[in-house]
């Protein structure tokens, strides 16, 4: 990893069916927004926060994974520090004016995973 | 309009077949992301900030109603209800589902459409002047020449895989809507000494990170040489054009760094060597190509009707609209009417499909099935009769797209910006909003001014030509936009030149007020427009206004 990588980060990619921005969750499942997103706090979380994104995407289930640097609020409430990455995650903001807009229905979310026994899927214990 | 051929049906219907296959191979991941990318982009399937866009061309800026039905469709069944009209006359879904491109190809083949070569190191769409085949002021209609461009430039093996991408716009009149100056190759469509059509040829102009103006590298070439001549300049460029740097492909840079002498020098000498080959136009295939831009059948005004619009309504809301979205028509008794995409406060070139089928509904009506895209991210009606005018205007008041505003400051190209775009860093969009409400009230006022608005360097919302322009960065994370002043895209190209220090979200907006308030104090009288007074006057005492407080 990289000197720059920030330690407060998500990890975050667009889904490959649709292009929605999507982020890591503690069960290893691509969600769109950032509840229950893992936080990677040292390199070496970082790095298994890549890994995953790499495995991901060659799994061809997301594009094009890379971390967000982020803000952590005193109750953990997370914002990226980029206003690009704000306007990713919030989505255009000019959706109420446009002409004929009509809101995306839903996608089907991933399944998620089956628990395993004494082994956690989320990335920061990997 | 020109009308798919045979071969042209089959091409188009081979390229969605395979395409479907390439879609399906990567969902099933046969396919990696690097191996799809490249095949994607060749369809004009990008991934954009949120979700994949679709980029589909409208040759030269020419649809029918047919057609524009279809994209009302797409945008209705497969997108999320509108769409999107880019600087380069084409159309942009901004929602579709990867599995369901391949569809959506096909609805396109249905009418005559694809998406080829909207992205991709390869000749792009070609461009032309919007009011082309309607105004008085041209030689020829140049869209027969477009069209020959296109087929020459479809998947041409030889420039499939050039240093950068490539764009050529044709216009036939001195008073230049097509922005030829600032294109890859500038085509303008002249009367030559002997009678005959022949162009001038200018190549290197650009925007982008180093925005540079087209050099005219040949005069009065005839027409019969249009192709072998664009072969030897797309080749010279090919060759030489650095690819070692992306930043410094395009042809704009060759062309710099040699100088336009020893470019038009190369150009000459291959030409020399293949102007009489197989490239060398037909006289029969250029008639061939005309007749399917042959004018329409007009209909004589009767006698006593006046040739100009119907100015004495009573209506004057009516009367604004008349007076800015109708334009002289070579026929007399016709009009040419903008249908501006820029309503106050609203999102510049976006239409619900909505309103694309009602512009399709009044096309069919009132202008012959024609419609027109504008690099200026407008609509036109190109032959509405006069009588027709209080009809078309009635028809656009009811889907909200009777603004009274073409050329004027509310009239904004903005990019999608950072609401859309992945190269984007500050959003363009609601600078061009906020702007446009602030200076509503006045515009008829201000008169014509054109404000340009691209959230990056890259510069599709050609704020380098703007007589505003504006320039999104990013500053610490932040939105932050820099002003520009004085540029122009017509005839009197020219690139506008940085005030200063940029300015915050909403810093620029109080900024365009100073600068259209500094003018409005400054000029000699109404008639002297922005442009004119600028050159005039020079940027001084608009840095001033803008600065001088803060100093």
């Amino acid at each position: 990893m990289s000197k720059s990588a920030p330690t407060i980060s998500v990890l975050t990619a667009n889904r490959l069916s649709d292009g929605a921005v999507v982020f890591l969750d503690f069960d290893g499942v691509w969600v769109e927004g950032l509840r229950g997103a893992v936080v990677a706090r040292s390199p070496d979380e970082v790095r298994a926060l890549e890994s995953r994104g790499a495995f991901d995407a060659a799994r061809n289930i997301v594009v094009e994974p890379y971390l967000v640097e982020m803000h952590e609020a005193a109750d953990g409430g997370l914002t990226p520090v980029r206003f690009r990455e704000r306007v990713r995650l919030g989505g255009p903001s000019i959706l109420g004016d446009v002409p004929g807009y009509v809101e995306a229905v839903p996608a089907k979310p991933q399944a998620r995973p089956e628990p395993v026994a004494g082994q956690p899927v989320h990335a920061e214990a990997a | 309009m020109y009308r798919y051929d045979e071969f042209d049906a089959e091409f188009v219907r081979q390229r969605v077949a395979q395409f479907r296959d390439q879609v399906e191979r990567r969902v099933k991941g046969e396919l990696t992301e690097d191996e799809f990318r490249p095949l994607r982009l060749m369809n004009g399937l990008y991934l954009q900030l949120h979700a994949y866009m679709l980029r589909i061309a409208v040759p030269y800026g020419t649809l029918s109603s047919r057609q524009m039905r279809k994209l009302a469709h797409i945008a209705r069944v497969y997108d999320r209800g509108y769409g999107h009209f880019t600087t380069r006359q084409n159309l942009q879904f901004n929602w579709p589902a990867l599995g369901d491109i391949p569809d959506i190809l096909a609805e396109l083949a249905e009418v005559e459409m694809h998406a080829i070569q909207t992205s991709g190191n390869c000749i792009r769409n070609v461009t032309a002047d919007h009011f082309a085949g309607a105004t008085a002021e041209e030689v020829a209609d140049p869209r027969p020449y477009a069209e020959i461009i296109r087929q020459w430039s479809s998947l041409h093996p030889e420039f499939s895989f050039l240093p950068r991408k490539f764009k050529v716009a044709v216009t036939a009149a001195e008073r230049d809507r097509a922005a030829i100056q600032v294109h890859d190759i500038g085509l303008h469509l002249k009367r030559l000494a002997d009678g005959g059509l022949g162009f001038a040829v200018w190549v290197g102009g650009g925007q982008g990170r180093t925005p540079l103006l087209a050099k005219k590298i040949r005069d009065n070439l005839p027409e019969a040489d249009l192709l072998s001549y664009l072969e030897a300049t797309l080749r010279i460029y090919n060759l030489h054009g650095r690819r070692d740097n992306k930043y410094k492909a395009r042809i704009k840079i060759l062309v710099h760094e040699i100088g336009a002498d020893a470019f038009a020098a190369q150009v000459e000498e291959e030409w020399q060597r293949i102007r009489d080959g197989a490239l060398k136009l037909p006289e029969d295939e250029i008639k061939r190509i005309d007749a399917y831009f042959a004018p329409p059948a007009f209909v004589a005004p009767p006698a006593g009707a006046s040739a100009k619009p119907p100015t004495g309504a009573p209506d004057a809301a009516f009367e604004r609209w008349i007076v800015r979205n109708t334009h002289a028509h070579k026929q007399r008794g016709y009009a040419i009417v903008t249908i501006s995409l820029k309503p106050i406060g609203g999102v510049p070139g976006d239409a619900s499909a909505a309103q694309m089928d009602a512009v399709a509904d009044l096309a069919q009506r009132y202008s012959f099935d024609e419609v027109r895209v504008t690099h200026e991210q407008n609509l036109v009606l190109p032959h509405v009769c006069l009588g027709d005018l209080r009809a078309v205007y009635d028809g656009l008041v009811a889907i909200g797209l009777a603004e009274a505003n073409a050329g004027l400051v509310t009239d904004i190209i903005a990019c999608p910006g950072l609401d859309y775009c992945a190269l984007a860093n500050a959003r363009s969009i609601p600078i061009a909003q906020r702007i446009s409400e602030r200076l509503a009230t006045r515009q008829d006022q201000i008169g014509d001014l054109k404000i340009k608005i691209s959230g990056c360097i890259n510069a599709c919302g050609h704020h380098h030509v703007g007589h505003i322009g504006i320039l999104g960065v990013e500053k610490r994370g932040e939105e932050h936009y820099q002003l520009l002043l004085g540029g122009s895209g017509a005839e009197d190209a020219a690139l506008a030149a940085i005030t200063g220090p940029g300015f915050g979200p909403t810093g620029i907006v109080d900024a365009v007020e100073k600068v259209v308030d500094t003018y409005l104090k400054l000029r000699k009288d109404p008639q002297e427009a922005f442009l004119s007074a600028y050159g005039r006057l020079g940027s001084a005492p608009f840095k001033e206004a803008l600065y001088a407080a803060a100093a």
